[in-house]
């Protein structure tokens, strides 16, 4: 009982948490506040002789081998343990592709042949790291804007709305609104960009941004020169800094908005959960790190609230914000460190012997796993 | 033969059908098979820092979680720091108390260490961290700022879920207090559940309870951080903003601002030994001594492998035979036995286990801490499209073993024929026909196959059970790229 089990939990290994982002790999320890390494998703193929992305794959067994080096590279040069028999918590999204998944189980367990791996949604891991019942995360990644209402511990699945408005569109639209204003196709590569964005862009308030959009806008910001090496130098506008995040706000009637994803989400919940879930935000991913991000999307929360179609049915009065205990770029992997951390993430571990009898994962969209112990149903999915 | 720059134009096919050059190959000398990175085991044999090349035992450096305490690098560029030393006066103040009446001022120059990088001027001055007096070590820690929350919460989880478990072991025994009324073990015993994980060294069930009723969740509040009223008319110096490797070689602070940049310790290094999947045999084992680069166990592919070099070949076109001039070289220690097959006419590889059931074996491997299952789960039909095949000449061809003293002769050998344009010690040059199919496309890649049955001698000494035999035939196959085929 007890006993045997406090035993069994000092000599295990201790457990690591992995975040396979698209631009970023978050890698490390549980129960450390940070992760031990933050890296692009991306590898040297000494075959190819080029830098191979890891989410750039055409066949299985590309992404297999992609997964392959990705984690060589992890375990041996940046965390420095071996892979074998030790426990892995894997981050990821509820709209994780089944064959990446699937991939990443067969790569950890027959490649690396790991002892366990637990699977963890990241909201319901953002959730975790408030240890509030009630939370509503908005997780603004390199590609995806994901807005989860996590109630309980239980993400709310239909209340799940995903727009692509990550890091991706912000450097599409900086781009754009760069070669307008230098006149001419730059075509500058992805990180100098990112570098630009970093280093220069903000997100404009609401008032200044309706201002942008009428007839008299207003002063710019100073514009920056950004040297880039070789390529000379390239100005960067008042206008293209403040304006670059504009498509994460761009209404149109499709109200394909990031405030609207967020109001969308909150009314296909539960409506007693609305009012704490709206009291409850917390912003997570990389993407959420551009300064006035916060204070944007609180506004245009606050006035979308009151006009339709949300007035008469949202009934939510305040939107509160959490200041998390990390980064948000690595918030989903604290949320990963603290349950590995626990004993509730160990139990939840789907074993190596277990895999090896029965290679299959759960899965929130499939029945043999969402229908509940009791349902009529349940009777016919038990094989 | 491997090219530091160019393309690989003689592969190996893997054991596990992987394309390799023959120098990122191993040889597995008891399962007398090639192997590769990809199909065998790489584990982490030990941890030393690159710069100081100091070891470092594995216990210690998960403590100091595996960054060296002596050596760092620059937070700003990533080159390694260096030490620069000061001299600096310092003012000694006596303490009138104990030097009596009179305040003695004693100047006394005392050495001063900071941390400079030669590369890009970044000091550790720069960003107000004070001089140390000791010229390694002593540079202030820090840590993560939400440590002791992430520590909470942690603890919160713990409780919870010690409490859950709790709840389950009592409706447990209240089903089984209603069912049979026995008595239930830990009261036969006179061991109670508090008891019990005093002795396991668990917190008690009080603690986990306070950890609960402790616990402040996370408050949100209405307000948001604005925008810095200054963003609109403030000159932006891109100097002093972090770039994203800035920010992501600390993850736990994440700077933003360039006078927030701190020294980053510098990161051990491990050395790698690596295991055969299908024995658990070492493949290599690297000495210990951080400054060696030697092998205690080295069992590459390129001392026990014949090795195969392009030297030169007609243009490939399409339905013809052309030249194809290879050198073949015996790099081990005793006469090798070559010949030159066809992929196909490599004999099947003879099954030592009798087939089993699925359900069976996988039985079996859970079992057993050995099993072949992972290793059959990596392997995969090798991806070769050739255009071109060597004819076989159909002789065996002998190679003497290596032998460094003969590589001063200079004159070659001629016993030349058909085939053999010349011989050399262990080399030997062969002169072969390449037949192209009809259907190569001009300009496509030209690729030719060939597989190699080869003698070797085994030199690892038998086990006592095993049956002694040294001598194996073993066989290869070769993927030779050959530009591209020509199109008139
Ligand atoms: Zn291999
Ligand atoms: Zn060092
Ligand atoms: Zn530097
Ligand atoms: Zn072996």
């Amino acid at each position: 009982m007890a006993l045997y089990e406090g035993i069994a939990l000092i000599q295990e290994k201790q457990a690591v948490v992995l975040d396979l982002g698209t631009d970023y790999t978050k890698f490390g320890f549980t129960g450390e506040a940070a992760p031990r390494c933050i890296v692009r998703s991306e590898f040297w193929s000494a075959a190819e002789r080029r830098v191979r992305r890891l989410h750039d794959y055409a066949t299985p067994d590309e992404l297999y081998d992609n997964l392959v080096h990705m984690l060589h590279l992890l375990y041996f040069r940046h965390v420095l343990v071996n892979p074998k028999e030790r426990k892995v918590v894997v981050v990821e999204s509820l709209l994780t592709p089944t064959l990446f998944r699937e991939t990443l189980a067969k790569v950890l367990f027959t490649h690396y042949e790991v002892s366990g791996v637990i699977w963890a949604d990241s909201p319901r891991l953002c959730a975790l790291t408030l240890g509030t019942p009630a939370a509503l995360v908005i997780n603004i990644g390199a590609k995806e804007a994901e807005v989860a209402a996590v109630v309980h511990s239980c993400v709310v699945l239909q209340a799940l709305v995903a727009q692509p408005l990550g890091a991706h569109a912000v450097h599409a639209e900086l781009a754009r609104l760069l070669d307008e204003d230098n006149g001419a196709t730059l075509d500058l590569p992805d990180d100098v960009i990112e570098d630009i964005k970093v280093k220069t862009c903000f997100v404009s308030p609401l008032e200044r941004a309706l201002q942008w959009g009428s007839e008299s806008p207003p002063r710019a910001a100073r514009s920056v020169r950004y040297s880039c090496g070789a390529r000379g130098s390239v100005t960067v506008t008042g206008r293209a800094r403040e304006l670059a995040a504009e498509p994460l706000f761009a209404r149109d009637h499709e109200l394909a908005s990031l405030p609207d994803a967020v109001l969308q989400s909150l009314a296909r919940c539960p409506r007693d959960a609305r009012r704490a879930l709206a009291a409850n935000v917390v912003l997570a991913g990389g993407g959420a790190a551009l300064p006035g991000l916060r204070a944007r999307l609180a506004a245009e929360l606050r006035r979308l609230r009151a006009q339709p179609p949300y007035a008469e049915r949202l009934h939510v009065d305040e939107f509160r914000f959490h200041e998390p205990p990390g980064h948000g770029n690595a918030l989903a992997w604290l949320g990963g460190a603290v349950l590995g951390a626990s004993d509730a993430g160990a139990a939840r571990a789907l074993a190596r012997e277990q895999y090896a009898r029965e290679p299959r994962l759960r899965d929130w969209v499939c029945l043999l796993d969402n229908t509940p112990p009791h349902h009529p149903h349940r009777a016919y999915l038990d094989i | 033969m491997a090219y530091l720059t160019q393309p690989d134009y003689v592969k190996y096919i893997c054991s596990c059908g992987q394309l390799k050059p023959i120098t990122s190959l191993y040889f597995c000398r008891h399962c007398l098979k090639i192997r590769c990175g990809f199909c065998i085991c790489h584990e982490v044999d030990s941890h030393y820092c690159a710069n100081c090349l100091e070891n470092m035992p594995s216990s210690e450096a998960r403590l100091k979680k595996n960054r060296c305490s002596s050596c760092f690098d620059c937070p700003s560029c990533f080159h390694t720091l260096s030490t620069r030393a000061t001299t600096q006066q310092r003012q000694v103040l006596q303490d009138p108390a104990a030097g009596g009446d009179t305040k003695v001022e004693s100047k006394q120059p005392k050495k001063m260490y900071y941390l400079s990088c030669f590369n890009c001027r970044w000091t550790s001055r720069d960003v107000g961290i004070p001089d140390q007096p000791v010229a390694s070590g002593g540079w202030p820690e820090r840590t993560n700022p939400h440590a002791a929350r992430v520590n909470q919460l942690i603890d919160y989880y713990k409780a919870i879920a010690q409490q859950e478990k709790q709840e389950k072991i009592e409706r447990e025994r209240k089903k089984f207090n209603i069912r049979g009324k026995y008595i239930t073990l830990t009261d036969k015993t006179g061991l109670t559940g508090a008891m019990a994980r005093n002795i396991a060294g668990l917190p008690s069930s009080e603690s986990s309870s306070s950890a609960i009723a402790n616990f402040v969740p996370s408050v949100a509040t209405a307000e948001v951080d604005e925008l810095p009223e200054d963003i609109f008319t403030k000159e932006v110096n891109l100097n002093q903003i972090t770039s994203m490797p800035q920010r992501l070689a600390s993850p736990d602070w994440q700077p933003v601002s360039v006078s927030r940049l701190h020294p980053l310790a510098k990161l051990l290094s491990v050395k790698r030994s690596q295991r055969c999947r299908a024995c658990d045999h070492n493949l290599t084992k690297p000495e210990y001594n951080p400054g060696s680069i030697k092998f205690k166990i080295e069992l590459l592919a390129y001392y026990h492998v014949p090795e195969v070099k392009i030297i030169s070949h007609e243009p490939v076109k399409p339905g013809e035979k052309t030249a194809l001039f290879l050198k073949l070289t015996n790099p081990t220690g005793h006469e090798m036995q070559l010949r030159l097959l066809q992929p196909e006419d490599i004999p099947p590889p003879e099954e030592k286990e009798e087939p089993k059931s699925i359900d069976k074996s996988l039985e079996r491997s859970l079992v057993l801490e050995k099993d072949t299952t992972a290793f059959k789960a990596i392997e995969r039909q090798p991806n070769i499209s050739a255009t071109s095949r060597v004819t076989s000449p159909g002789v065996t061809l002998t190679l003497a073993q290596r032998d460094d003293a003969a590589e001063y002769d200079d004159d070659a050998q001629h016993d030349t024929n058909d085939i053999i344009l010349w011989r050399k010690s262990n080399k030997l040059g062969v002169r072969l026909e390449l037949d192209t199919s009809a259907e190569a496309v001009g300009g496509s890649p030209a690729r030719a196959l060939v597989a190699l049955q080869y003698s070797y001698r085994n030199t690892v000494p038998p086990a006592p059970s095993a049956a002694a035999c040294r001598d194996h035939t073993l066989y290869t196959t070769l993927l030779l790229d050959l530009g591209t085929v020509s199109s008139n």
